[in-house]
């Protein structure tokens, strides 16, 4: 294929031969200083684990009610997608557009796509033969961000103080718990070794 | 070369300043425009980014203001700053100090996506907060346009290509010559 099994650096570009990590262990560009690999805490199938537990969290945090607001009587239940069906309304369409991709479908897909880049290579559907995978996680990873609307319905929650009585509903805490498992994924996720590259686990770089 | 790292067809410097200049375009109507209406029980007020959050300040939630004013002036004002800096700097070829300036994008990289949180932020308030007469918060066109400056900073910054930051494998030093 033309690959060789060198790592080159995800900013700088800079090439490094493979050494072995110890867990724990971290390996910078000895060029530019930025994280290249790290061998997880969590073990090898660490990032496989938290992909397939924010999948099945998506459910719930979808389907949950997310917030339960009562003013005088009047109790309204505000789920994942009412903050998108109210901007939709409103005619603010690309907004509420953006809103639903970057805090409900690109981290869905996300883990969709990191699941299945991490599926152990044994499985006979595995993912080796659709190469622009990766570059799909890469491009995704820019645009997926369930810990910033977890930080934004916080913020509202405690803005609206005495304007209404707002009580936290089960579905968005299965939404912080996927926002969690979406950054545990990546952070387990290595890129490096789910390239089609004739690449051994447990290996990483040195200058 | 590695699968992921060649070349996206839209990644090149000029694209990048391009992106950024329409951010900063667009963050004057975000920052003048109100972004969010409140109306309570025969009340009502407008609030631009800025008024929202020193109204958050004035009802004594300073860490939450503290965060919404990180996030929604900092946070877009440095990256845009910033990516003009790495934009000057490689303008007059390779820069000197190419690990300061690699670290600064990818601090810039890092911090990006917090500024989505105002729209979130409205998005989830305009959804809740529906009582009729009593209680209503209606997103404005504000934020939309700061939408819009987010999501072209988030693109200024995936054109930018840090490796012009360094010398090339010609210009660099034998040694780290891979045949």
């Amino acid at each position: 294929m033309g690959i060789d099994a060198h790592l080159t650096c995800r900013l700088c570009g800079h090439e490094h031969r493979q050494i072995r990590l110890a867990p724990g262990d971290r390996a910078l560009c000895a060029r530019c200083g930025t994280l290249m690999a790290a061998e997880g805490r969590f073990g090898p199938d660490a990032a496989l684990a938290f992909s397939i537990t924010g999948l099945i969290l998506a459910f719930p945090a979808a389907l949950l009610p997310f917030v339960i607001a009562g003013k005088l009587g009047d109790v309204r239940v505000c789920r994942l997608f009412t903050a998108v069906g109210a901007l939709w309304d409103n005619g603010m369409r690309a907004l509420a557009v953006l809103v639903f991709l970057c805090g409900a479908l690109l981290p869905v897909a996300l883990l969709g796509a990191m699941a299945a880049l991490s599926l152990p290579a044994g499985l006979k559907w595995r993912t080796v033969e659709i190469p622009f995978l990766p570059r799909i996680v890469h491009t995704l990873e820019h645009w997926a961000f369930p810990e910033v609307q977890v930080l934004a319905v916080l913020v509202a929650l405690m803005k609206l103080g005495d304007l209404v009585d707002v009580a936290i509903g089960p579905g968005f805490w299965c939404y912080c718990a996927m926002a969690v498992c979406v950054v545990l994924a990546h952070r387990s996720f290595d890129f490096e070794l789910r390239d089609p590259a004739p690449v051994h686990r447990g290996t990483a770089a040195a200058p | 070369m590695n699968l992921r790292l060649s070349p996206v067809l839209f990644r090149s410097n000029s694209t990048a300043a391009a992106l950024a200049v329409a951010a900063a375009v667009m963050l004057v109507p975000a920052n003048l425009l109100p972004v969010l209406s409140t109306e309570t029980s025969g009340y009502s007020r407008s609030d631009t980014i800025f008024s929202g959050t020193v109204e958050l300040w004035r009802q004594g939630l300073w860490a939450i203001a503290a965060i919404v004013f990180t996030a929604s002036i900092c946070i877009p004002a440095v990256k845009l700053v910033g990516l003009g800096w790495l934009l000057l700097s490689v303008r007059r070829g390779v820069p000197r100090d190419s690990r300061r300036l690699t670290r600064t994008f990818a601090v810039i990289d890092f911090v990006g996506r917090w500024s989505m949180l105002d729209v979130f932020l409205a998005a989830f308030l305009s959804g809740l907060v529906q009582f009729g007469e009593f209680s209503t918060v209606q997103a404005r066109s504000g934020i939309v346009a700061f939408a819009a400056a987010v999501v072209l900073t988030v693109l200024a910054t995936n054109a930018f290509d840090p490796r012009v930051l360094w010398p090339t494998q010609a210009q660099a030093s034998p040694r780290s010559f891979q045949p």
